[in-house]
């Protein structure tokens, strides 16, 4: 188990981290969304030690803190990072990355030949990694990190790079790991996609982590709870919010009009279909906040 | 073009290393100016009191063996050529009392005449004995070399228009120092920041790929701007040069730019004259073709090898491969004049000094431009041939 | 540990750099090799043919008198023109391959110049004859050759003369040749920062095993030097390995071969761990390559440039970088004679070493890769 306590990180007068005070447990995968520049990497940089918090600490299984240079070892044994791509050695195969990154973390050799067949980079694992494609080196990083197999992985914009049959691989690897009792977290952009695997997601504001489920209650349970209108007219929406008066109603900076119909009842749902047809706007749809919709909210409103 | 000839240039000088290598250069020059300048000794020094003595032992000898009979046939030898040889000794000094440099200089141009005749063939007679140091086996050749330079010099004195001084006598004026510098290892140093300067100009692209890649301008175009750049680059490393031209001058003297310099011919075992400036001018145009020739060395390197650490190695083997084969006088029985590491002694080949220590007819400044020019030609017809191909890639 | 030399090991067995340096190594000692072979290195038949002619411009410098014991010549003159007589003697010897006769004239010579020091206007004629210290040293190297009645080669360099020959050439370059070699030991890393900073292995314990690494490869190179010279065995056979060389250690002494050739390894390791340990430092502190190099070679050539300093800090450890000058005693020629001691240059050497490991276990226990 990973704690995050108080962690605080200050550049000048900027907090970048706000008493940030967390627990992630084992078989869990931890989605973390934000816009660039927000902390998300600072996070993680502080979760491995490589930045120094101005306060709070980081407890890995109860116990071990970066007290001193001997557990920071003692945790780096258990906490990994994924290496960025442009950091590979270029005279140096992939096979080869691979072995390295299996003896420094001691793991299981077979591992390697596992992984390799699951990510299917038996092509050109074998070739330098200064020939691979840009996608090809994300795979490898993603491999090495897989083959280390510590029990905490960071991973920072996984599937960068990536084409969509990859993404759907990369994520079944995940799921696989996730059975095994690793604790995963993961920065990305590609929010439909982690919507699918992520058992808790969180979206980071002004310093602090916040949960989608208490931004938006009930986010995860499986309830029709908004309509999705599209090219709705600034003199309809009018109209129609004086028609329906109790319902929330917001428009996105995506140009999506959202109709909040969680504590609404059939009939209600009726009508405003009837409504939205009448004036013909015919694109619409029943559904679920997704991710996408509350990241645009929490980020792109002005 | 224009635009990524002002892009690399930007580069260039702001690229830590080659502030660096000018930082040093201009400490290399101070130390130069405060420390090696004024310690340098001249063989062939203005000395009075060595000319009397001279004088006086021979004079001594003159009077003392002068109408006796039978005489050894050496002592008759002596009687012979002694009484010439301290007229000239006479005349110089008599002329420097009188601050007649003219005078002065026009006896010691016969005075190293007259020496040479009677020292380079007989065992009678020796060379300065500053010429013979322990452990060199060449100090009567070297000492016939200085002679017959110093007497072509003092020639150029008299014939010429110059105002003489003592310190232009003994080559201590700005030029002069240059002059010497240039047959002395300038031109390596010269050679050796050149290498440091250019040696990452393609290389260092490696960092930013994606930033550089995609510049709108050809493969080819790129590496000749490179080297156009590294090129403008080494030349300016003359500037430290200047600082330690103006440091001299004004302790010594300038010199001016019609001063003799002489200069060798092997086939004709003889010194002639040409002036400072042409010196200087060929120096420079040498200089120029050398710098062309490491650069294009260390473009070709960089796209064939791509390792920096190769380009640093091939370009220094280039400029020290003459002191792994150097020999004295091989130049007879061995073709050293087709390498064109042979010619990395600039100011030496140009001053025909290089030619006569191999004993090679051929090791002359024309022959080494030709030299020269044809492998960087070639370099640079290769580099155009290896970056046209469709497979090559500028930036990995 | 072993997992991290692992790692290091296949990171570097396929670096460019390391396949060019080893290959480089094997060439230039081949050429070497090669030279010796073909340039009869080593014989004294060639090389003591001319060694008379400083005598006889030295003697030239003086008026002809009567240089007979009791005759009106100075000390200096007559010592020098015995000096003069001996030559031919010696060239008699060579020449009929007489080598008690040679020593014997070789002795002679030594004791006339060592008496020549002494003697009013010797400073006429020092530029003519070797300096001080190369006299009394060949005056050694003879002396033990007639004492342990060893035969004197008339060949040129065997294998074990020739290893010492390669040691004295190679030992005096050794030290920027390893300084060019690992410039660039931790600024390669820059470049791999999110690889290496994860690594569960404390950062001292990575740069220790870097270095570990890198002393490999400068135990590659010399045990290529002994390798690649072995096909001199065939050409000039194997020589003794207990021939004297004679050194200066604070005095003139006599090492047998093998002695100085342990004497050179010893140094070379500990000036490879030197220069390695401190382009660690300079690579973090100036996190360029090149400039780490002009650092290491302007700290060089400072005592070069400016020789008063060696006297003034006689335990400045870049004193004893070119070592085969220190064993040669040529530090007692300059300007400002200094006697370095072969031995306390090793000893500053050495606490050099551990000053810099500190250095970096305290510099690095601060600090961290930071990309670049």
């Amino acid at each position: 188990m990973l704690e995050l306590k108080k962690i605080r990180v200050q550049f000048g007068d900027k907090q970048v981290l706000k008493d940030i005070s967390i627990k992630f447990q084992p078989g869990e995968i931890i989605g973390l969304v934000a816009p660039n520049g927000t902390g998300k990497s600072t996070l993680m940089n502080v979760i491995m030690n490589y930045l120094s918090p101005n306060q709070g600490q980081v407890i890995l299984n109860h116990e071990l803190q970066y007290s001193s240079k001997a557990n920071e070892v003692k945790i780096h044994q258990g906490v990994s990072m994924m290496p960025d791509q442009s950091d590979l050695y270029n005279h140096v195969s992939g096979k080869n990355h691979l072995k390295i990154y299996q003896a420094m973390w001691n793991s299981n050799p077979k591992l390697i030949e596992d992984t390799i067949v699951q990510l299917g980079m038996e092509s050109y694992v074998k070739k330098k990694t200064g020939t691979y494609s840009l996608g090809m080196r994300q795979r490898l990083c993603f491999a090495m990190q897989i083959v280390s197999d510590t029990q905490v992985m960071l991973m920072d914009e996984v599937m960068n790079g990536l084409d969509p049959t990859h993404v759907e691989l990369i994520s079944q690897i995940l799921l696989q790991k996730k059975a095994e009792g690793k604790t995963i977290i993961i920065a990305s952009h590609l929010l439909e996609n982690l919507e699918q695997y992520a058992d808790r997601i969180f979206f980071m504001k002004t310093g602090e982590l916040k949960l989608v489920d208490e931004l938006v209650p009930g986010f995860t349970d499986n309830k029709v709870t908004t309509v999705r209108v599209s090219n709705f007219s600034q003199e309809h929406l009018e109209v129609f919010k004086k028609q329906f008066s109790g319902l929330h109603v917001q428009t996105l900076p995506s140009g999506k009009t959202l109709i909040d119909v969680s504590k609404q009842d059939t009939e209600t749902l009726g009508s405003i279909t009837q409504y939205l047809i009448a004036q013909q706007l015919t694109d619409f749809s029943f559904g679920k906040l997704t991710l996408n919709d509350l990241y645009s909210m929490e980020y792109q409103q002005k | 073009m224009w635009a990524y000839f002002k892009w690399e240039f930007k580069q260039f000088f702001t690229n830590k290393k080659n502030i660096a290598v000018y930082v040093i250069l201009l400490f290399l020059g101070l130390y130069f100016v405060l420390k090696v300048a004024p310690s340098y000794e001249p063989i062939e020094k203005v000395d009075v009191a060595e000319m009397e003595a001279r004088f006086t032992t021979r004079d001594d000898f003159i009077k003392s063996v002068e109408g006796k009979d039978n005489i050894h046939p050496s002592v008759a030898f002596a009687l012979a050529v002694f009484p010439q040889w301290n007229e000239y000794d006479r005349a110089r000094i008599d002329a420097i009392n009188e601050k007649d440099y003219l005078k002065y200089a026009e006896a010691t141009a016969g005075w190293y005449l007259y020496s040479d005749q009677l020292t380079v063939n007989g065992d009678s007679f020796f060379y300065n004995p500053l010429y013979y140091t322990y452990g060199n086996n060449y100090a009567h050749a070297d000492g016939h070399y200085g002679y017959g330079y110093t007497a072509s010099r003092f020639t150029g004195y008299v014939e010429g228009s110059s105002e003489l001084s003592m310190d232009l006598f003994e080559e201590r004026t700005a030029l002069q120092t240059l002059q010497r510098m240039l047959n002395d290892y300038l031109p390596i140093v010269l050679f050796i920041s050149c290498i440091l300067l250019s040696v990452d100009i393609v290389l260092k692209d490696r960092r930013n790929p994606s930033l550089l890649k995609g510049f709108p301008i050809s493969d080819w175009k790129k590496l000749l701007m490179k080297g156009l750049v590294a090129f403008v680059g080494s030349i300016l490393s003359f500037v430290p040069l200047y600082v330690v031209l103006i440091a001299i001058g004004l302790q010594n003297g300038f010199g001016d730019f019609s001063l003799p310099v002489p200069f060798y011919s092997y086939i004709e075992q003889n010194f002639t004259n040409m002036t400072m400036s042409t010196f200087l001018l060929k120096n420079i145009l040498f200089i120029g073709v050398w710098f062309l020739f490491l650069i294009a060395i260390i473009l070709f390197l960089s796209i064939i090898v791509k390792a920096e650490f190769a380009n640093l190695f091939v370009s220094f083997i280039i400029i020290a491969a003459e002191w792994f084969y150097f020999e004295r006088v091989m130049g007879a029985y061995s073709d050293i004049e087709r390498y064109p590491t042979s010619y990395v002694q600039v100011g030496q080949v140009i001053s025909g000094y290089r030619n006569f220590v191999y004993q090679s007819p051929d090791l002359t400044y024309q022959h080494g431009l030709t030299i020269i020019g044809c492998c960087t030609l070639f370099l640079v017809i290769l580099t155009l041939i290896v970056s046209k191909f469709k497979r090559f890639k500028l930036i990995a | 540990m072993r997992s991290m030399l692992k790692t290091l090991f296949i990171i570097e067995r396929t670096d460019k750099k390391n396949i060019f340096a080893c290959l480089i190594v094997a060439l230039s000692i081949i050429g070497m090799v090669v030279y010796a072979n073909a340039t009869e290195l080593g014989n004294p038949i060639k090389e003591k043919s001319i060694e008379s002619l400083p005598a006889k411009v030295a003697m030239n410098k003086f008026q002809i008198v009567d240089a007979s014991e009791y005759g009106d010549g100075s000390d200096i003159y007559k010592n020098i023109v015995k000096q003069y007589y001996t030559y031919p003697k010696q060239g008699m010897a060579l020449k009929t391959e007489q080598p008690e006769l040679f020593i014997e004239t070789a002795i002679e010579l030594t004791e006339l110049r060592k008496q020549a020091f002494e003697m009013d206007d010797y400073d006429l004629v020092a530029v003519n004859l070797p300096s001080k210290i190369e006299n009394e040293m060949d005056s050694y190297y003879y002396q033990y050759l007639k004492e342990n009645d060893l035969v004197l080669s008339f060949g040129s360099l065997s294998f074990y003369p020739f290893l010492a020959f390669l040691f004295s050439i190679v030992g005096s370059v050794w030290f920027v040749l390893i300084c060019i070699y690992a410039s660039n030991i931790m600024i390669d890393d820059f470049r791999h920062t999110s690889l290496i900073k994860g690594y569960p292995i404390a950062f001292t314990k990575y740069v220790l095993a870097k270095c570990m690494t890198s002393m490999g490869i400068v135990f590659i190179f010399i045990i290529e030097l002994i390798v690649c010279s072995l096909p001199l065995i065939y050409f000039k056979g194997l020589g003794q390995a207990s021939y004297p060389v004679a050194v200066f250690n604070g005095e003139v002494t006599i090492y047998p071969i093998y002695k100085y050739i342990a004497v050179s390894i010893v140094y070379m390791i500990c000036l490879a761990v030197f220069a390695i340990l401190l382009s660690v430092i300079l690579n973090v502190l100036l996190r360029n390559v090149y400039l780490t190099l002009f650092v290491q070679i302007i700290l060089v050539v400072i005592p070069i440039l400016f020789p008063s300093l060696i006297k003034l800090l006689p335990f400045n450890p870049f004193n004893y970088v070119n070592f085969p000058s220190v064993l040669n005693g040529d530090t007692l020629n300059l300007e400002t004679p200094v006697a370095l001691n072969s031995n306390a240059g090793l000893v500053y050497l050495c606490i050099s070493i551990v000053l810099l490991m500190a250095v970096i276990k305290w510099f690095l226990s601060t600090g961290k890769l930071q990309k670049i």
